[in-house]
């Protein structure tokens, strides 16, 4: 800090950048007619040989068999992908079978159902799961667990325990860094709909870039060191596209909405690193992995090399902190088929199962992939967030080994006004709420 | 399906009872399925198939076959057999190289045996 005559000159704290988001990106992948089959034998095979060595230090005289190779009777551990059988899941076959005239009037938000049950698949077969331990309200199709138990006189396979894989290892949390920087996470702008208050988005953005307050304010907005915004920037006025050509100046509404949001990223991008995500409103790809925004649709900020356009999901490092988050879809996927008490809980069991994305790509929109799976977590993030949810939660979830995760959901800054502010050297985070209303 | 120019319809879907038979198992809970008595029935079936659909059929081939059917590799549809080669090598599994040599020198099939059937 320079003192020059009255003037103070606060100079923005910097921090190291790592994008570690090559696994996300679809660029050499070409379609060559392959169905989903590719991407679960893959996510089994890997996931199956990482259980198969954690099943010994859990259960060491338990033998490990296929599905084939159950006998009834015999105690011993089975590894498989999880398929729970729904009944008010939606299929598009159900267009065919009933009659055209019945539609359903309500959709549920949640298709869960009492009947639900669970089955495990591998190559060799497919076995229905029994007993009180594995209650299908909390999984999900798509999930690889160990399972210890027996097969009953009935055919089922009767499970005594349930063995996840549990956190991913995680690289050490650097403790060198001792000053307070801070990572603000935004998400739901959702510019351009009625719902969005630019006063509000204006505040945030004059905020982090120090316009706003005394000097004070602006000491700590000076120790933001990087934006990240995760999905749903922009709503397109949907209702101009119905099938038509548009007329010259719907063309212009369409994209207002864009510009608009080009001009505030420009002003943070003037100022600090900016990452921004897609989500389930944006211009990119519907499927998992979301490619990144084009960076045409940003001439202004795009000119900035603070300005990233990136993938959802996300995973980068700032100073060798590991930071993993998506858009949201994710979890709210988990939430139509599974129950959890709050969200952060659907977070915590993505971690344990190690995937991003266990719903992908039964429920969730996935490409097929034929050699790999995206959404596996090979390395515990410090920090896993998902943007555009109802409301801000967050907690500290620690692993057998000594892993800390900050897990955050980042509320709809559009209906809350709120945006999350991280502290990179004690992992602790709070609100930034912004406010426009003047209760009189 | 692969198109042909037969006109006989029946000779296009005449099919004879191999020697071996596809057996049923009785059903129960679980669904083996039997990866080595199906392909063996499966290349026998197909030699016998209408000369439209009948390819040239040699050792090679037969080879080739039976590694689009081990399960142990994953499934083969819509993956070249070479890109289900160096997968199942990238995970570990270990596919036996005479494969791989096959693949890279003369003329086989690069598609997996369904290819361009389903």
């Amino acid at each position: 800090m320079e003192i020059d005559g009255e003037k103070t000159i606060l100079e923005r704290k910097q921090s190291t950048y790592l994008s570690l988001d090559e696994k996300f990106e679809i660029r050499k992948e070409t379609y060559g007619g392959q169905q989903y089959s590719q991407i679960y034998f893959t996510r089994l095979h890997l996931m199956r040989t990482l259980l198969y060595s954690l099943v010994p230090n859990l259960k060491p005289h338990l033998p490990v068999c296929k599905i084939l190779g159950l006998e009834k009777g015999k105690e011993c551990i089975i590894v498989g992908t999880l398929y729970k059988h729904m009944k008010l899941k939606p299929s598009i076959l159900d267009e065919y079978s009933k009659t055209r005239s019945v539609t359903p009037l309500v959709k549920p938000h949640n298709f869960m159902h009492l009947d639900d049950h669970l089955i495990l698949e591998d190559e060799s077969g497919r076995v229905k799961l029994g007993g009180t331990m594995l209650l299908p309200s909390s999984y999900i199709t798509g999930i690889v667990v160990a399972l210890h138990g027996m097969e009953t006189e009935a055919g089922d396979f009767f499970v005594q325990d349930v063995l996840d894989a549990g956190l991913a290892p995680q690289i050490e949390f650097p403790l060198e860094s001792r000053e307070d920087k801070y990572v603000v996470l935004v998400s739901g702008l959702s510019v351009g709909s009625s719902a969005s208050n630019p006063l509000q988005f204006q505040l945030l953005v004059d905020h982090i870039t120090g316009h706003l307050g005394d000097e004070k304010e602006q000491a700590i907005a000076a120790q933001i060191v990087h934006v990240i915004i995760a999905g749903s920037s922009v709503e397109i006025p949907r209702g101009l596209l119905n099938g038509q050509n548009l007329a010259s100046k719907d063309q212009s509404r369409l994209s207002e909405p864009i510009k608009e949001l080009d001009i505030m990223l420009t002003q943070i991008a003037a100022s600090v690193p900016l990452d921004i995500m897609p989500g389930p409103n944006d211009p990119a790809n519907y499927s998992l992995p979301q490619q990144p925004l084009n960076r045409c649709l940003f001439p202004g900020s795009a000119a900035y090399n603070t300005f990233r356009s990136c993938t959802n999901p996300h995973c980068f490092e700032l100073d060798n902190i590991r930071f993993l988050g998506t858009s949201g879809q994710n979890i709210d996927d988990l939430q139509k088929y599974s129950e959890a008490k709050d969200k952060l809980e659907f977070m915590e069991r993505t971690l344990r199962w190690r995937n991003l994305g266990p719903t992908a790509p039964n429920t969730l929109g996935c490409y097929p992939f034929i050699d790999r799976d995206p959404f596996l977590i090979d390395s515990c993030p410090h920090v896993y967030f998902a943007g555009n949810q109802d409301k801000y939660e967050t907690s500290l979830l620690k692993g057998t080994e000594g892993q800390l995760v900050r897990l955050i959901c980042i509320p709809k800054f559009s209906k809350t006004g709120v945006a999350v502010a991280f502290n990179m050297r004690n992992l602790e985070c709070h609100t930034l709420s912004f406010g426009t209303q003047f209760d009189l | 399906m692969a198109t042909t120019s037969s006109k006989n319809m029946k000779g296009f879907y005449r099919q004879k009872k191999t020697t071996g038979g596809i057996t049923k198992k009785a059903t129960n809970t679980k669904s083996p399925k039997n990866a080595a008595a199906l392909s063996s029935n499966l290349t026998a079936f197909i030699s016998h198939a209408s000369p439209e659909l009948k390819d040239d059929f040699d050792g090679k081939e037969s080879v080739l076959r039976q590694f689009d059917m081990n399960m142990a590799y994953g499934p083969c549809l819509g993956m070249s057999r070479q890109a289900r080669w160096e997968r199942a090598n990238r995970l570990g599994l270990n596919p036996p190289k005479e494969i791989e040599v096959m693949l890279n020198g003369g003329k086989v099939q690069a598609g997996c045996l369904w290819d361009g059937r389903i």
